[in-house]
C-alpha cells in the first residue's frame, strides 16, 4: 500500500509525512516557513486555535504541503508557549481528528498505518486486527478505563485481539502520546523575533481560556501507579471493578489523580463503570474539582487523618507511617523509585 | 579432629568447598548486569560489581564464598556505576516470584510459628500483619517448607509458565527459566527482546493479567455476556473454568445453591450454552447469578499468585541461579519444566551429599531429606547428613557441636 500526500497530511505520524517535512524544509528554508506572512505559519496558528476552541483539528485540503508543514510548526509554537495544559489540549484535539479519520479506513489501511507509523506487529484475521502485546501495552497503559486493561482483552499467542474500532482508538492514543513526547523533545529552535510576537499574542489570547496549571507541585504530570499509596490503589481497583464508591471515595480518587496531571476527560472513563454513572454530571463534577469551572478552586485530596476517619486508609507499609498526606506518599515513593533503592529489595 | 568451629565458620567452610569447583552458567549478557553479594551474616551487601569475563565471577566466588549472590534483572550501559541514573538502564528481564511466604497453605498451621518481639505473644500459621495483642509490627517468623508447600509452589509455577507465559504470551520455552528460590518457592526468568524494554506500568499490566487483578466480569446490570469456550485469554479461561466446574460433582454445594429442579435446569442450560456458543452469548436472571458465582470460584483457581512487587521492579536484584542460599545452604537450582513435577529441593537442590555430622538441633519438624526421614527433634544432639545439618545451621535451627567426618 502506497501512501498519498493526503495521507501524510491526515496522519502526521507516518514516515511519508516526516520525509515530506524534511524535503520541504530543505527546499523552502526554515526562515521562509516561519516568516510572518507565511501560509504555513497562518495555518499552524489556526490549527492550535481549532484545538483550543473546538477540541478537534481539521485537515486543510487546499494545500497539502502547507498542511503537512503546519503540524511540526504548531509543535514549535506550542513548545515556546511552554504551557503544559495547551500541549495536552493540542494533543487531545489531534487525537480526536485522527480517530475520526481512522474510523473510516479499511482494515488493511489501518494495519499499514500502524506498522509504518509505530512499528507495531500487526496481524489480520477475519473481522479482527491483532497487535503484539508489547506494542499494545506501550499505549494502553495510558488508557485508564478497565476496558483497556490487558486482563480484560483476548490475548492469543502473544497478540491482542481488537475490533477495527478499538484498533483505531489505540492507534489514535499512540499518536497522542507521540505528540507529548515530541514536544518534550523538540530542541530549542531559534525562532525569528517576528515569531515571538505571534507567540506572545497567542499566550495572551489563551490565558483566560486555558486554566492555569499548578506548576509548584513536583509530582504533576507523572502517572506511576506503582508509586501510589495503598489507599488510592484500592480505590482505583474498586472503581475499575465497577463497585459503587462512596462520595468521599470518589472525591479522594478524583482529586488525587487530577493532582498528578490527569485531565477530567481522562477520568471520565474511570467512573464510567459506576452503577449510577451520568456522563455530563460526572464531567461537570470533575471539572469543578479540577478548578476548570465554577469557583476555580483546585481541590486537593484529603489528608491521611481524614481518610482514616472515613475508613479509607489501608496503610500497609513503612512509608505510610511517615507521611500525613497521600500526595506526599506519592512524591516520596516516586523519588525513591527513581533513585532505585535496591539494597532492601533483593530477592 | 575435635577442633571447635562456630556456626558461621562452619558454614563458610562448606560454602568455600562448594564454590571451589563451581563452574556456573553465565546469565545472558552478564557483563551488562550489576552483581551484588552478601559475604558474611553481619556484613553489608556489596553492590555495583560488574564482570567482563565469566572467569572473574568464578574467581570472586572462590575467593569470597558469599552467603548470597545476586545479579540485576536489568541490563546497564555502566553496570558498575554506583549512582542508579549513571548506570543507564537498557532493559530488563521479566521476573516472577512465587513464594510460599505470600501464599496461604493449610499446612502452615502445622509448621509455621510467629512471635511478637515486643510482648512475646506467639501463634501458628501465617503471621499477622501486626501483633494482635500489642499491635507491634515486629513479628518474627519461623517457617518451614513442607511437601504441601512445595506442591502449592509447583502448581502456581506450572500455571504461570504453561497457561500464561507460553499459551497467552507466546514466549518460547527457551526464553523461560524456572529456578528454585533456595528457600520456599520459585523464580521464573523470562529473557526476551519482546519484554526487555517494557516499563513499570507495562509490567504491572502483565502482573495484573497473571494475577487476574482488575478482571471485569460484571458487564451489564440485567444480563451478562458470557464468553465462548474458544475465546482467547481470560474470557476463554473463564468459560472453560466454568464449564469444568459445572461438570464436576456437587456443584450446588460448591456454589452454595439450593438444590432444586429450577437450578438443575439452569445449570444444564449454561453447560449447553457453553458447548454450542461460538460467540458471546447472553445470560439473565438465575443463570446470570450462577454464572457470577461460578466465575468468582474460577478466577481464584486459574489465577496465579506471583508477588507483584518483584515483577514491576525493573531494577531488581535477583538470586543468581546455581549459587547457594545463605539462609538454607540449598542451591538455587534451575529446573526444567518437564522435571518440575518430580523436583524435590531436599534431593535436587542439596549441595552437600556426602558425610554426617553431629549437631545440636534446637527445633525441627519431621523432614524427608535425601529420601530419608528425620526428626522431629527438639533441643537434642543428633548425627545428621551434612546437607541437612548445613540447612539447619543456616536457618538457625541448630548449632555446631563438633567436627564431623564430612570428608568420608
Ligand atoms: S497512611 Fe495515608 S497514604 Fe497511607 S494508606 Fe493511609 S491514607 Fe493512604
Ligand atoms: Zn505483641
Ligand atoms: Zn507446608
Amino acid at each position: 500500500m502506497i501512501f498519498s500526500k493526503l495521507d501524510a497530511a491526515t496522519y502526521p505520524f507516518i514516515s511519508l509525512a516526516s520525509r515530506l517535512v524534511k524535503e520541504l524544509e530543505e527546499s523552502l528554508g526554515l526562515n521562509a516557513i516561519l516568516s510572518p506572512d507565511s501560509e504555513v505559519l497562518r495555518r499552524s496558528v489556526e490549527r492550535i486555535r481549532e484545538a483550543v476552541y473546538s477540541r478537534a483539528t481539521s485537515v486543510y485540503k487546499r494545500d497539502l504541503e502547507v498542511e503537512v508543514l503546519s503540524h511540526p510548526v504548531a509543535l514549535i509554537l506550542i513548545k515556546h508557549m511552554n504551557n503544559k495544559r495547551l500541549v495536552n489540549v493540542y494533543a487531545e484535539a489531534e487525537k480526536n481528528r485522527v480517530l475520526a479519520n481512522l474510523l473510516k479506513e479499511s482494515q488493511e489501511k489501518l494495519a499499514t498505518l500502524a506498522i509504518d507509523g509505530f512499528n507495531w506487529h500487526v496481524k489480520r484475521e477475519g473481522d479482527f486486527l491483532f497487535v503484539r502485546f508489547d506494542d499494545y501495552l506501550k499505549t494502553s497503559v495510558n488508557m485508564l478505563d478497565a476496558y483497556w486493561k490487558l486482563v480484560n482483552r483476548r490475548l492469543v499467542k502473544g497478540y491482542v485481539e481488537l475490533s477495527r474500532r478499538d484498533f483505531s482508538r489505540l492507534l489514535a492514543e499512540a499518536y497522542r502520546t507521540r505528540i507529548l513526547e515530541k514536544v518534550n523533545q523538540v530542541e530549542d529552535v531559534q525562532v525569528p523575533s517576528t515569531l515571538k510576537s505571534v507567540i506572545e499574542e497567542l499566550e495572551r489570547e489563551f490565558q483566560g481560556v486555558l486554566p492555569k496549571v499548578d506548576v509548584s507541585a513536583t509530582y504533576v504530570g507523572e502517572y506511576v501507579p506503582s508509586a501510589f499509596p495503598a489507599c488510592i490503589l484500592k480505590l482505583l481497583e474498586e472503581a475499575e471493578q465497577g463497585k459503587n464508591l462512596s462520595h468521599m471515595a470518589r472525591f479522594t480518587l478524583a482529586t488525587f489523580l487530577l493532582s498528578i496531571g490527569k485531565t477530567p476527560e481522562e477520568l471520565l472513563d474511570l467512573f464510567r463503570k459506576m452503577p449510577d454513572f451520568d456522563e455530563s454530571k460526572t464531567l461537570y463534577h470533575l471539572r469543578h474539582i479540577a478548578g476548570e469551572i465554577g469557583s476555580r478552586k483546585k481541590y486537593t485530596p484529603p489528608s491521611c487523618a481524614t481518610l482514616r476517619t472515613f475508613g479509607l486508609c489501608v496503610a500497609n507499609d513503612e512509608l505510610c507511617q511517615k507521611v500525613k498526606h497521600p500526595l506526599t506518599y506519592y512524591s516520596k515513593k516516586l523519588k525513591s523509585l527513581k533513585r532505585g533503592e535496591l539494597g532492601k529489595r533483593a530477592k | 579432629m575435635g577442633k571447635e568451629l562456630n556456626n558461621e565458620g562452619f558454614v563458610k567452610k562448606m560454602f568455600k568447598k562448594y564454590y571451589a569447583e563451581w563452574e556456573g552458567e553465565p546469565p545472558k549478557d552478564f557483563n551488562r548486569r550489576e552483581f551484588a553479594f552478601v559475604i558474611s551474616r553481619k556484613g553489608e551487601m556489596i553492590r555495583h560489581k560488574a564482570f567482563e569475563e565469566w572467569g572473574e565471577v568464578r574467581e570472586f566466588l572462590r575467593k569470597n564464598s558469599p552467603l548470597h549472590v545476586y545479579y540485576s534483572s536489568a541490563y546497564y550501559a555502566q553496570p558498575s556505576a554506583s549512582d542508579m541514573d549513571a548506570k543507564e538502564w537498557m532493559g530488563a528481564d521479566l521476573i516472577f516470584d512465587i513464594d510460599v511466604d505470600h501464599i496461604y497453605t493449610p499446612c502452615k498451621e502445622r509448621h509455621d510459628r510467629w512471635t511478637c518481639l515486643d510482648c512475646n505473644t506467639s501463634g501458628r500459621g501465617m503471621p499477622p500483619e501486626a501483633c494482635p495483642k500489642c499491635s507491634s509490627k515486629r513479628v518474627e517468623v519461623k517457617t518451614w517448607f513442607c511437601e504441601g508447600c512445595l506442591e502449592v509452589a509447583k502448581e502456581e509455577t506450572t500455571k504461570l509458565v504453561e497457561d500464561f507465559l507460553i499459551q497467552d504470551f507466546n514466549f518460547s520455552p527457551r526464553e523461560i527459566s524456572i529456578v528454585f528460590s533456595g528457600r520456599r518457592g520459585f523464580h521464573v526468568h523470562v529473557e526476551s527482546d519482546v519484554v526487555k524494554e517494557l516499563d513499570q506500568r507495562a509490567r504491572r499490566e502483565i502482573v495484573d493479567y497473571v494475577r487476574g487483578t482488575g478482571l471485569v466480569v460484571q458487564n451489564g446490570k440485567r444480563r451478562v455476556l458470557a464468553p465462548p469456550l474458544n475465546a482467547g485469554g481470560w474470557p476463554g479461561r473463564l468459560a472453560k473454568g466454568v464449564y469444568e466446574l459445572l461438570n464436576a460433582g456437587d456443584i450446588e454445594g460448591l456454589l452454595n445453591l439450593r438444590r432444586g429442579s429450577k437450578v438443575e435446569e439452569v445449570l444444564k442450560a449454561i453447560v449447553k450454552g457453553l458447548e454450542e456458543s461460538r460467540d458471546y452469548w447472553p445470560l439473565e436472571g438465575l443463570a446470570r447469578k450462577i454464572w457470577f458465582k461460578a466465575v468468582e470460584k474460577v478466577i481464584v483457581r486459574k489465577r496465579c499468585e506471583v508477588d507483584e512487587r518483584v515483577t514491576t521492579d525493573i531494577k531488581r536484584l535477583i538470586r543468581m541461579p546455581g549459587t547457594l542460599h545463605g539462609g538454607t545452604g540449598l542451591i538455587a537450582a534451575k529446573v526444567h519444566l518437564k522435571d518440575l513435577e518430580s523436583f524435590d529441593p531436599y534431593v535436587h537442590a542439596v549441595a552437600f551429599v556426602k558425610g554426617e555430622i553431629k549437631v545440636k538441633v534446637l527445633n525441627m519438624p519431621e523432614i524427608t531429606f535425601l529420601n530419608q526421614t528425620w526428626g522431629p527433634y527438639n533441643d537434642e544432639v543428633v548425627e545428621l547428613p551434612i546437607g541437612l545439618a548445613v540447612y539447619l545451621i543456616c536457618s538457625e535451627n541448630a548449632i555446631v557441636v563438633g567436627e564431623g567426618d564430612e570428608n568420608a
